[in-house]
């Protein structure tokens, strides 16, 4: 029997595919594992070796108190919610347009949301009366506002969500326009840019509790109708005519979706700026290794993505310690090597 | 030609197209198009390339937007039907889909949307009516597999089994019988006719193939433009519709039951 | 823990006097019973409010300070209370005793794990909203301190004196930089001559040229030089290199690292300065007095004074 005959290469990966999802419920208890393993090193590792942590744990006094408990850990655990919620929307993205190579960022959240953070640097520089204003938002605040403006540009310039095709040219388009609005507000301010840099690389290195209970609550908000939705997803693998003719809305499906993506992302860019590769890769990962429905995939996502960007913020921390390196830079380096190893074994079996 | 039936007196297991013109750009697909599929009974569409066959069908399913006319569905305008009601009463089999990652069973299960909804509960009418509908179309041994690792014919089956599932009053279906291998045609064949006698559904197909396409109980032929004539298979041959929408001469021959073409040496 | 114990210079000894004989004072005065609640600590509480309008309490004077921006750590030693520093920014480099401190990373890209545990008093930085509202939220005192330009270079160490407890020993600095300042326009005008050379001052390649609105145009004014950059352009513009060449300016300074190419710029061979050779070029270190607003002004005055003196037409 000729390995390389379709049908027989069929066969086999069908049974392994039977394998795999009567055990979808053993994986998802891996990934929680893995979560808690990633969870309990980042106690561990920081400024202090992880021999002085684990002391830190078994005598604490105020110092290690601070640190474990109020640095540390809302770190991971908020760092863990925002890959979550980007691997969310990457799934949604990719289900949503039938692309397994769409991102979260797609509609433009990121270019809005580096605007909406110079316009309040700018604005703190300013004036006192920008100072408040700014201050009130913070940078989280104006992240936040400027990927909700983006979007809803981008779905104004597509007139409506009705068209994929229109929905991704107009999210392009408003990425490059606003992209270019920030630069040319840079230009006149150096101080700003400096700052912005930090911004656009992503760090997780701000996040309090307040910030993990923040996306905590979204991400909740988000998962849950999602999943409730997921079934409509499904019927669009099967082509969009299909799934209206089972009684899908798809303009509802759309809308609501890409709600929740919005939602998601502008959240988390707010939270962690600009965050590569995660909401791409996590979703990509998990529907390449065990090819589940929609609605499997939307909580194996999450779970995956977190798993991503904890191990990353852990890794910015370990590498170079006690400096750190933006987190966005470590995600850059492993999701490029996935995408690498992706290419590899595609020409493999060419 | 509407055939002049008074819609009342329709039973309620029909589906009609009145006066539908669908235009792409410039170019005039349908052209005033009336025709009534009548209930219980297996309509195909035939016609050359680029007719408008599956341009009808979509138009009957809903998924176009008549430029005129309008489609009623069981004595009201299909529009008005509410869109779960009308996926309930009306299942559509595309010509072509994408790659999916769905298994067999769910796939099928999909067909059931409308009944259970989005939270997809199923109840044992679902489970009942995907079992029943995936036996029929023999497709339970690969229940667990992904459609993306079944072959073409397999595949189809699988998404025959679906439209069946959703146990429609109408079956619109484009093309049925691609990638299936000619026991498999003829086993949909029957099972369509089955459905269609047995179970009192309409189905509305659009087969290329003529003589399965004239295992059908009724004929829709169409030329370019234009509807050539609507009636019972011997209609069509006693008319000679066949050759005037194809535009060569087109010989039937009926053989142990059943209608052939005969191809012209 | 590595806290480095500054060097007993001159004016660290007198500001470890001043501070002591202040501290005694006071005591004296809580002492003497000037209010009937328990004496305070011996500096007294601070109470200030900083660039940002946020109040900074602290019950006395930091013994533990994270400076994250280079002119704060100038101001800082220049106030003589190096020592009490334990980790300032990533390019904080003067004076060389700072080099032996941890270092938190940068404004905007501040180690917060760092920072904390060091358990500093306080930590006076510039506007960075992520960073400050965090170390508020984890319970570090914070001071907001922001100098654009010359005027705030007072303002600042006013501001720092306050936070540090030595309220006198600022006026002293100031007193001191305002001297000094003085001290080598005056010298820079006598060697100019009453010339007054048209200038660009190249802050970055792209080119930026520093306007008259920035710190570095405000001390080339100083020092009598016409700026071919006007104000409406703002502080640091990014200029279309013709601009240079039509302006046609006397001398060009920029760092070092341009300096030899600056004449190969398509153009600029047409340049007076180019032609003539009047180009002055800092290294990096004396780009550091001559960017950075903060205590050590004079000697930025200085090289470009020197450097114009030398080569104005």
């Amino acid at each position: 029997m000729n390995a390389a005959n379709p049908s027989v290469r069929r066969e086999a990966v069908g049974r392994r595919d039977e394998v795999v999802s009567s055990h979808f419920a053993l994986w998802l208890t891996a990934g929680i594992v893995v979560t808690a393993l990633l969870t309990a090193a980042s106690l561990l590792v920081g400024t202090s070796s992880i021999r002085a942590s684990v002391g830190w744990l078994l005598a604490p006094d105020a110092l290690s108190n601070t640190v474990l408990w109020h640095i540390r850990l809302p770190r991971a655990v908020g760092a863990w919610l925002a890959g979550a919620l980007l691997a969310l929307g990457g799934a949604i993205a990719q289900g949503l347009f039938r692309n397994p190579l769409a991102e979260p960022y797609l509609l433009g959240s990121a270019s809005g949301a580096a605007l909406g953070v110079t316009v309040s640097m700018m604005a703190t520089d300013a004036s006192l009366a920008g100072l408040a204003w700014s201050g009130e938002l913070g940078v989280t605040g104006a992240a936040f506002v400027g990927a909700c403006a983006a979007i809803t540009l981008t779905v104004l310039l597509s007139r409506g969500v009705l068209q994929t095709a229109s929905l991704l040219l107009a999210g392009i388009v408003v990425a490059f326009l606003l992209s270019a609005v920030t630069s040319l507000l840079l230009l006149s301010s150096p101080d700003t840019w400096r700052a912005m840099q930090a911004f656009l690389l992503g760090s997780t290195a701000f996040l309090s509790w307040h910030s993990t209970i923040l996306l905590a609550v979204v991400f909740v908000v988000c998962l849950v109708p999602s999943v409730l939705l997921s079934r409509g997803l499904d019927a669009l693998t099967l082509g969009e005519d299909t799934a209206q003719s089972l009684g899908v809305s798809l303009p509802a499906l759309r809308l609501a979706l890409l709600t929740l993506l919005s939602l998601a992302t502008a959240i988390t860019v707010g939270q962690v700026g600009i965050v590569g590769f995660v909401g791409l890769v996590a979703p990509h990962l998990v529907r390449e290794s065990f090819h589940i429905s929609q609605r499997r995939l939307l909580v194996a996502a999450p779970l995956c993505g977190g798993a991503l960007l904890q191990a990353a913020d852990l890794l910015s921390r370990w590498v170079i310690r006690p400096a750190e390196l933006p987190v966005g830079i470590v995600t850059a380096c492993l999701g490029g090597t996935y995408l690498v190893y992706l290419l590899w074994r595609r020409a493999r079996h060419a | 030609m509407l055939e002049g039936r008074n819609p009342g007196a329709l039973t309620l297991m029909a589906i009609s197209s009145r006066e539908i013109s669908v235009q792409y750009g410039a170019r005039m697909v349908l052209d005033r198009l009336s025709f009534e599929a009548a209930a219980g009974a297996w309509t195909s569409i035939v016609g050359p390339n680029g007719c408008g066959k599956s341009t009808l069908l979509r138009a009957l399913a809903g998924l176009i937007d008549p430029q005129h006319g309008s489609v009623w569905l069981q004595g009201r305008p299909l529009m008005s039907w509410p869109r779960r009601d009308r996926a309930k009463r009306l299942a559509w089999l595309a010509q072509t889909a994408g790659p999916s990652d769905l298994t067999a069973s769910e796939c099928v299960a999909l067909g059931r949307f409308a009944h259970t909804g989005w939270l997809g509960s199923r109840q044992a009418e679902d489970e009942t009516a995907i079992h029943r509908a995936m036996s029929a179309t023999g497709s339970l041994a690969w229940a667990a597999r992904r459609l993306s690792t079944l072959s073409g014919g397999e595949r189809q089956r699988v998404n025959l089994a679906r439209v069946l599932a959703v146990e429609a009053s109408v079956l619109l279906l484009d093309e049925p019988t691609t990638h299936l291998d000619p026991p498999h045609q003829e086993e949909v064949g029957r099972l369509l006719r089955e459905q269609a006698h047995g179970c009192r559904v309409s189905i509305v197909s659009a087969i290329h193939d003529l003589s399965l396409a004239l295992m059908a109980d009724r004929l829709l032929v169409l030329r370019h433009g234009g509807l050539v004539g609507h009636g019972s298979v011997q209609d069509a041959l006693d008319g000679d519709w066949l050759s005037q929408a194809f535009g060569t001469p087109i010989k039937i021959i009926r053989h142990e039951g059943a209608y052939l073409w005969q191809p012209q040496r | 823990m590595a806290v480095f114990q500054a060097e007993a210079s001159a004016p660290t000894r007198l500001g470890i006097a001043l501070m002591l004989g202040f501290s005694i004072l006071s005591c004296a005065a809580a002492a003497i019973g000037v209010s009937d609640r328990t004496p305070p600590a011996a500096d007294g509480p601070i109470v200030l409010r900083d660039s940002a309008q946020h109040e900074l309490r602290l019950e006395h004077a930091p013994q533990r300070i994270v400076t994250l921006l280079p002119s704060l750590t100038e101001t800082v030693c220049a106030l003589g209370d190096c020592s009490r520093l334990v980790a300032t920014d990533r390019f904080s480099n003067w004076p060389a005793s700072v080099m032996d401190l941890p270092k938190a990373g940068g404004l905007d890209d501040a180690e917060i794990e760092l920072i904390v545990s060091l358990k500093p008093d306080v930590v006076i930085l510039a506007h960075a909203a992520r960073v400050t509202d965090r170390l508020r939220d984890l319970g570090i005192a914070t001071f907001v301190a922001e100098t654009r330009n010359f005027a705030d270079i007072s303002r600042t160490v006013a501001a720092v004196g306050g936070v540090l407890g030595v309220p006198e020993r600022a006026q002293i600095l100031n007193r001191d930089i305002d001297r000094a300042v003085n001290e080598a326009v005056a010298a820079a005008l006598i060697h100019l001559h009453g010339r007054s050379p048209l200038v660009y001052y190249e802050v970055d390649s792209g080119p930026y040229a520093a306007g008259p609105q920035s710190f570095i145009g405000e001390l080339l004014a100083r020092l009598g030089a016409r700026n071919i950059v006007g104000s409406e352009l703002g502080p640091f513009p990014k200029l279309n290199p013709e601009y240079v060449v039509r302006h046609n300016p006397d001398v060009i300074l920029l760092s070092t690292k341009e300096a030899n190419t600056v004449g190969n710029r398509p153009g600029w061979e047409r340049i007076r300065a180019v032609q003539e050779q009047r180009i002055c070029s800092f290294d990096p270190q004396v780009s550091d007095t001559i960017v950075r607003p903060g205590p050590r002004v004079a000697e930025g005055l200085r090289a470009i004074a020197d450097c114009l003196t030398r080569v104005a037409p």
